[in-house]
């Protein structure tokens, strides 16, 4: 029966079945918020060491509308900071990715160089020439004064680089994923990895929204590909699992990839110690995402760009061992699924477009539902409510009233 | 090869690539593999400044993309057409006139229909791609049929698109 605006507007009772204010998706003060108490406070993988394999090499990114830039210095070693000149605050480097080793207009080899007035630093994010400095600064001001902000960095869990806006963080890195990984560890670092694939997409849709789809594998009825090559008993005994910090874990099954025609088995190429055929998803708190399919490792990185707009980076990995012809196989592999003209990306990303549609800001708040209950098995929202539990202890809201303005009236 | 041989094999080629583009268009995917040889390669390719990096976007034979383009209809997709514009810059016809290589630059627009909010965009068109057609081709009686397809995006970022060949 359809119902009428009361009816509608009548919360569910929670009692019965979880669910959560749409607002969560859509009020900008929330969104605004959630980059200030999480995203600035939590470890975010900025991209793979194989970005950056040389020295001097870097890569540029932002985390909650702070850019950054992350180097390999001559020790190896990767270092991130914020890209903006401690002068008048321009960004440093402008390029996706790049080398030191070479010069710029404004710039000595083997220095970061804001072009604007020339400043200089070294990969430690030391600052190393200011231009006419005894001229316009006499003895007032000294480069160890104007060093780069440095930001914490780790690199970890198949040679994802790390970062933190957060200096005072409690936890390491593998404190703060803990033990979500496990399930794929030997397999991400049996060897060393090295990226082949890059895309991304902007979709008008709240961030969270992706990290649902990733979390609750309920909407593998929008892929044909899933429900031929799943959907079996194995599939439906997959268990989801939950760990602290909100991280979820789908647990793996074998696949049965040549049940779609033109498809073949992974086995030969499946990551080491990996099952054959066996497909892993791990989502880490508050929107990252390890897909392990046997043969490719993806992984997706996001960056909220305001309550409504999402950048999602697609990444591909493979064992930086592999022989050209092995590099190929996989690459098809991951292009088949996840390629932006595989099967499942393009079904996933049109359908949070889909949310993004109806959850725009200034929408009428909706009733999310979290409250499938199947044992935790695949098809169980669990990991949906253990991500969102702790959502709201970070952010302090309820996720029935985020707002805290006066909720819809309830039915009679 | 004459002067006349010459020309005819170049516009042979313009003809096939044009054509293409409007079977494309319209989505006639068995029409435009009737253009291609048995042997026919097609392979969407990008570099990324990003990861420093050339990129493998699709790949496939001629029975492959077949067997794709008849698969596709029971995906989930956006049903926005894609309208290509392209324009066939170099066409390099080899001394004995039975091959030829060719390079066309092109744009394609998504028409909008279903992808997001229908009542707001349908009707509206968006660039969807930048790129070229690197293709080559066998020649015999006047007319072109492809051996091999590049299609070389400039474009990396791609949102919600397409299932199917570009």
């Amino acid at each position: 029966m359809a119902r009428n605006e009361k009816q509608w507007n009548a919360h569910p009772d929670p009692s019965r079945i979880e669910w959560a204010d749409s607002r969560i998706y859509s009020d900008e003060e929330i969104f605004e918020e959630e980059l200030e108490k999480i995203w600035k406070k939590v470890w975010i993988p900025v991209c793979h060491e194989s970005e950056l394999a040389e020295p001097y090499d870097f890569r540029t990114m932002t985390i909650a509308r702070e850019p950054i830039i992350v180097c390999r210095d001559t020790d190896d070693k990767i270092r991130a900071f914020l890209n903006v000149c401690p002068h008048r605050a321009n960004l440093i480097e402008r390029r996706p990715s790049g080398s030191f080793k070479d010069g710029t207009p404004s710039g000595n080899p083997k220095n970061m160089t804001c072009m604007f007035h020339a400043w200089q630093f070294d990969m430690k994010g030391r600052c190393v020439h200011i231009s006419r400095a005894e001229e316009g600064y006499q003895d007032r001001l000294s480069p160890k004064d104007v060093g780069l902000r440095r930001l914490r960095c780790e690199v970890a869990f198949g040679g994802m680089v790390w970062v933190t806006l957060n200096d005072h963080i409690e936890h390491s890195v593998k404190d703060w994923v803990g033990s979500a990984l496990d399930c794929i560890l030997e397999p991400l670092e049996m060897e060393p990895l090295e990226i082949f694939h890059y895309h991304k997409s902007i979709i008008p849709s709240n961030y969270k929204l992706w990290h649902d789809t990733n979390s609750e594998f309920y909407h593998d009825f929008v892929h044909y590909h899933n429900r031929v090559t799943g959907f079996n008993d194995a599939y439906f005994a997959r268990k989801n699992m939950t760990f602290d910090n909100g991280h979820v874990v789908v647990g793996s099954f074998e696949v049965q990839y040549d049940q779609y025609e033109g498809f073949e088995s992974r086995e030969a190429l499946s990551f080491p110690t990996l099952p054959p055929n066996n497909w892993y998803m791990i989502d880490i708190f508050p929107g990252i995402n390890y897909n392990l399919r046997g043969s490719a490792l993806r992984v997706d990185l996001m960056t909220p760009l305001s309550a409504n707009e999402v950048m999602i980076e697609f990444r591909g990995l493979g064992l930086k061992s592999d022989s050209e012809e092995d590099r190929l196989t996989r690459i098809r592999h991951h292009n088949t699924i996840w390629g932006p003209m595989g099967r499942n990306l393009h079904e996933d990303l049109l359908s949070i477009t889909g949310q993004g549609v109806t959850m725009r800001p200034g929408t009428e708040p909706r009733h999310i539902l979290h409250g499938r209950h199947e044992n935790e098995t695949i098809h169980d929202e669990i990991g949906m409510r253990h991500y969102y539990d702790t959502w709201a202890e970070w952010m302090g809201r309820p996720l029935h009233n985020p707002t805290n303005r006066p909720p819809v009236a309830a039915a009679e | 090869m004459g002067k006349a041989n010459h020309r005819a094999a170049i516009e042979a080629v313009k003809d096939t690539v044009y054509r293409t583009c409007l079977l494309m268009d319209d989505e006639r995917w068995s029409d435009w593999l009737e253009l291609c040889d048995e042997g026919f390669y097609y392979k969407i390719t990008a570099y990324s400044p990003e990861i420093r990096r050339d990129m493998l976007y699709l790949d496939g034979d001629r029975d492959q993309i077949a067997q794709m383009c008849e698969l596709l209809p029971k995906h989930n997709t956006d049903r926005s057409p894609l309208k290509r514009h392209a324009v066939v810059y170099t066409v390099d016809v080899e001394d004995n006139g039975k091959a030829a290589q060719a390079v066309t630059s092109f744009v394609i627009y998504q028409n909008m229909l279903d992808g997001v909010n229908s009542h707001i965009d349908a009707g509206e068109n968006h660039l969807f791609a930048v790129g070229r057609y690197l293709d080559s081709f066998e020649i015999a009686d006047d007319s072109a049929r492809f051996l091999t397809r590049e299609v070389r995006l400039e474009t990396r970022r791609l949102d919600k698109g397409t299932h199917w060949p570009l």
